[in-house]
């Protein structure tokens, strides 16, 4: 209910995906905003769900990535996320342009992507996106 | 006329002749500028032509405007009068009949700007202007929208139709810089739009996501103050909410849709025995399905009520009392759980007292309504935020005592909450409007009692009829009372006949869900703190009426058509007393007893050992078919904490039924085919629910007939 999450502010918020990404076999929660893929929220393992690294360590060299990574200090962890953030923002940008050519006044609303080993589960809204990462085996 | 004729023709002959000699000086002194009367004015290329022009026109105007035409030919008089009116006329050339130009032409013929005037005004009916008159207004709409529109496609609507509306209006209202920063905002979006574009060109090109592609992501990191702004905003609040509901709903689905049965031999199928807790055997097992506890919500307090959703079976609610360790939180609260979401409550609704009693209304899904221990009820709409829509005014008219039960009676399009409070006011109301009630009595228990006073714990109306109910009282004695007043009975208590059996307060009574070939809607369960649940046949009020004398209770006809009075059951009495067909005497208090809804001789009932327990009447009426306890919670109290508040069946299906006590935990049961779900229904239960209930009634009371 919404109110109960109004009520108590960022508290409620971190208590309603902290407890999903404890939910058995869920290994991280992301935030995002939906036009720009900002980061809004993490919760859970996100930096472990990408086990491989693209070739030659693409990450510190992205043009405006590396200002920004460099005046944040930031850990391996934040990189993780904003690799995973921006994967899963053009997976959904690409499912958004397919709906659209579908149908102009139709919207994605669940995207529930099974792979061998995981599934990514993502709500996508009219300003935000949720997305969340299981493990299936579990 | 025809003199009039000549005149006028003169008149023009003259008139050509002076346009000879201008046009002749016109070429002769070439002029710089064109006024606008030229324009509209045929270009005289030849005066023979333009004499034909002229006199083709004048024929025109003759005929289309024959009262201009006469004003000219009285006009001379006037001329010759006011000849400065005609000049000033001719000059201003604003409202001069096309007879003036001819007079100025005369009078002032040496004018050669008058007469160039005078075509132009004797040419009336041409078109005024070429160039038209655009007529604009401006009109402002207060709309709710917020001014941040999505970027993109704000951006990708101006860019379409950018061009044409700023040139076809001119927009004198903008000032010069709105223009400007209009100008400017748009050829940002235009540079961002192509920049996107190109992107998405390369993307395409190049397939995979490639470090260009990841640059343009995301647009920019906002700083911890923007993501603060974001995050505690209430929409991101509430999308959280939304789309953490959603999840949680999929990762709650227990089958994997992509199971191959093909790969390997499954060891899940532990027949069920060992799996999970369960009760009775073979096709009367009782199984848990779920339990639902909230850890904010549901933490120290109890259930006072459950009730499932009539339109969606999933869905049932649960009202809680007070948690007194926690006195910020609201001291009543409704959850409303689904069954595909087992951790958290798809609602939470509040209100300022302890709810003791909840229920979805059975015309409208998404509303609720409950009642109060401060005696207010209450409704909830399932749109709304949590805090109810509509409540009764903590006034005198009401209800100023504990609401321990509410009800919805009516139709679809006629119905009314009836509630009762401990006091023995018992009110209705309309949907609509709570601020007072529709109707209120106060229920005084009849004449033999040592008090008036009665305390009502419970009421139930019947399937069939909304202005008749039982009332369960704190003495233990079932009353049958009617809303308005009828032939023989006024409102109120029926003092004609009381239903007496318990000694302890009544916790429930229950009216058979008459939905078969046989008519069982007379009978009645009835659940009390003196350790047991008694079974009741209930007259018709119409019946009731028949004894108005009261003599003697044992020659009332009976409801439903079945055979034979009523037996000794309290004939010998003075007193209008019924005493109950069947009772099932426990081993503890029975706090709740509920007919199943598709199974004519099945009934649950809750305990305060903690004991569910269902029962078939048709199979035996000594001992549950099965029974079960809901699995205890790993951090839960262990004193204590096993009693069972209320009981409540899935009313579509009959497969489920769900439990909650002391300990705040609400646990969904599911029933073999024997005791619910609506396959393998047979007539003969119905019969033999009926052959039963007249054995009992010819045996006469409580022990006999079994």
């Amino acid at each position: 209910m919404s109110d109960t999450a109004l009520g108590t502010g960022p508290d409620a918020l971190d208590e309603t995906l902290g407890r999903l990404s404890k939910k058995a076999g869920v290994r991280a929660a992301i935030a995002l905003d939906r036009a720009s893929g900002a980061i809004l929220k993490t919760s859970g393992q996100v930096g472990s769900i990408r086990t491989t690294k693209t070739s030659g360590s693409s990450v510190p060299a992205v043009g405006p990535f590396a200002n920004n990574e460099g005046n944040a200090n930031s850990t391996n962890h934040d990189q993780g996320a904003e690799e995973l953030a921006s994967m899963v923002w053009n997976f959904v940008s690409t499912a958004g342009s397919l709906v659209q050519e579908l149908d102009t006044e139709d919207e994605v609303k669940l995207l529930r992507l099974r792979t061998k080993k995981q599934e990514f589960v993502i709500v996508p809204d009219a300003k935000y996106l949720l997305i969340v990462v299981h493990d299936t085996s579990a | 006329m025809q003199h009039r004729r000549d005149e006028i023709l003169a008149k023009k002959a003259k008139l050509a002749e002076l346009k000879r000699q201008r046009e002749l000086r016109a070429s002769q002194a070439a002029r710089p500028g064109i006024s606008p009367s030229e324009i509209i004015a045929p270009t005289p290329n030849r005066a023979d032509n333009r004499r034909e022009i002229e006199t083709l026109i004048d024929s025109l105007v003759r005929e289309s405007r024959p009262v201009s035409v006469s004003t000219g030919a009285h006009s001379p008089a006037r001329f010759g009068s006011r000849p400065n009116s005609v000049l000033s006329a001719g000059e201003l050339s604003e409202n001069v009949s096309e007879s003036a130009g001819p007079a100025d032409g005369q009078v002032v013929a040496s004018r050669p700007q008058i007469l160039s005037t005078v075509p132009f005004k004797t040419v009336y009916e041409c078109p005024p202007s070429p160039i038209k008159e655009v007529y604009s207004y401006s009109k402002g709409v207060q709309t709710t929208e917020e001014w941040t529109t999505p970027r993109k496609s704000r951006a990708l609507s101006e860019s379409e139709g950018e061009e044409p509306p700023v040139t076809a209006s001119p927009s004198k209202r903008l000032s010069r810089r709105e223009r400007d920063r209009e100008e400017e905002l748009r050829e940002n979006i235009r540079k961002e739009i192509e920049e996107e574009l190109r992107a998405a060109k390369e993307l395409v090109t190049d397939g995979v996501l490639k470090p260009s592609a990841a640059a343009n992501f995301p647009a920019r990191t906002l700083n911890d103050d923007e993501l603060r702004a974001v995050t505690q905003s209430d929409d991101f609040m509430n999308f959280i909410d939304r789309s953490t509901k959603v999840i949680e709903k999929a990762l709650d689905q227990e089958y994997d849709i992509l199971t191959d049965y093909t790969l390997q031999v499954h060891d899940v199928d532990d027949d069920d025995e060992q799996s999970g807790n369960t009760g009775g055997k073979g096709r009367r097992k009782v199984r848990e399905i779920a339990q639902f506890y909230d850890e904010r919500w549901s933490k120290k307090r109890m259930v006072s009520s459950i009730d499932f959703s009539p339109k969606f079976p999933e869905l049932l609610l649960a009202s809680y009392t007070k948690n007194p360790t926690a006195p910020h939180d609201p001291d009543g609260i409704v959850q409303v759980w689904n069954l595909h979401l087992h951790d958290r409550p798809e609602f939470v609704f509040h209100a300022q007292s302890d709810i003791l009693t909840a229920k979805f209304s059975p015309f409208h899904p998404n509303l609720i309504i409950g009642g109060a221990y401060s005696g207010q009820v209450l409704l909830w709409d399932t749109r709304a935020r949590s805090t109810p829509v509509q409540k009764t005014p903590l006034t005198g008219n009401g209800h100023t005592h504990p609401v321990y039960c509410v009800d919805i009676v009516g139709t679809q399009n006629a119905n009314n909450i009836i509630s009762s409070s401990t006091d023995g006011a018992v009110c209705g109301w309309s949907v609509d409007m709570l601020a007072q009630p529709q109707e209120a009595m106060t229920l005084a228990a009849p004449l033999p009692s040592k008090t008036e006073d009665l305390s009502p714990t419970c009421i139930a109306f019947p399937q069939a009829d909304p202005t008749f109910f039982l009332v369960g009282s704190e003495e233990g004695t079932i009353y049958p009372c009617h809303r308005y007043d009828r032939a023989g009975a006024k409102a109120g208590v029926d003092t004609r006949v009381s239903y007496r059996g318990h000694a302890a307060p009544v916790m429930s009574v229950s009216f058979h869900p008459a939905r078969g070939p046989v008519d069982l809607g007379d009978l009645v369960l009835s659940a009390s703190l003196d350790w047991s649940v008694k079974l009741w046949k209930v007259r018709a009020p119409a019946a009731t009426s028949a004894v108005s004398g009261g003599v003697a209770a044992g020659g009332a006809g009976l409801v439903g058509g079945g055979g034979g009075g009523l037996g000794g059951a309290g004939g010998g009495l003075l007193e209008p007393s019924v005493a109950p067909l069947l009772d099932f005497v426990r081993e503890d208090v029975v706090y709740d007893a509920a007919w199943s809804p598709v199974k004519p001789g099945v009934f649950g009932l809750v305990d305060g050992a903690g004991w569910l327990e269902l029962w078939d009447i048709t199979v035996e009426t000594e001992e549950p078919v099965s029974r079960i306890s809901p699995s205890q919670r790993k951090d839960g109290r262990t004193m204590l904490s096993k009693s069972l508040n209320k009981l409540a069946w899935e009313p579509s299906e009959g497969k489920r039924l769900a439990t909650g006590g002391i300990d705040g935990a609400v646990t969904v049961f599911e029933v073999g085919p024997d005791l619910g779900g609506k396959e393998g229904l047979k007539n003969e239960e119905w019969t033999s629910v009926k052959k039963l209930v007249n054995r009992l009634e010819a045996g006469g009371g409580v022990d006999g007939g079994v």
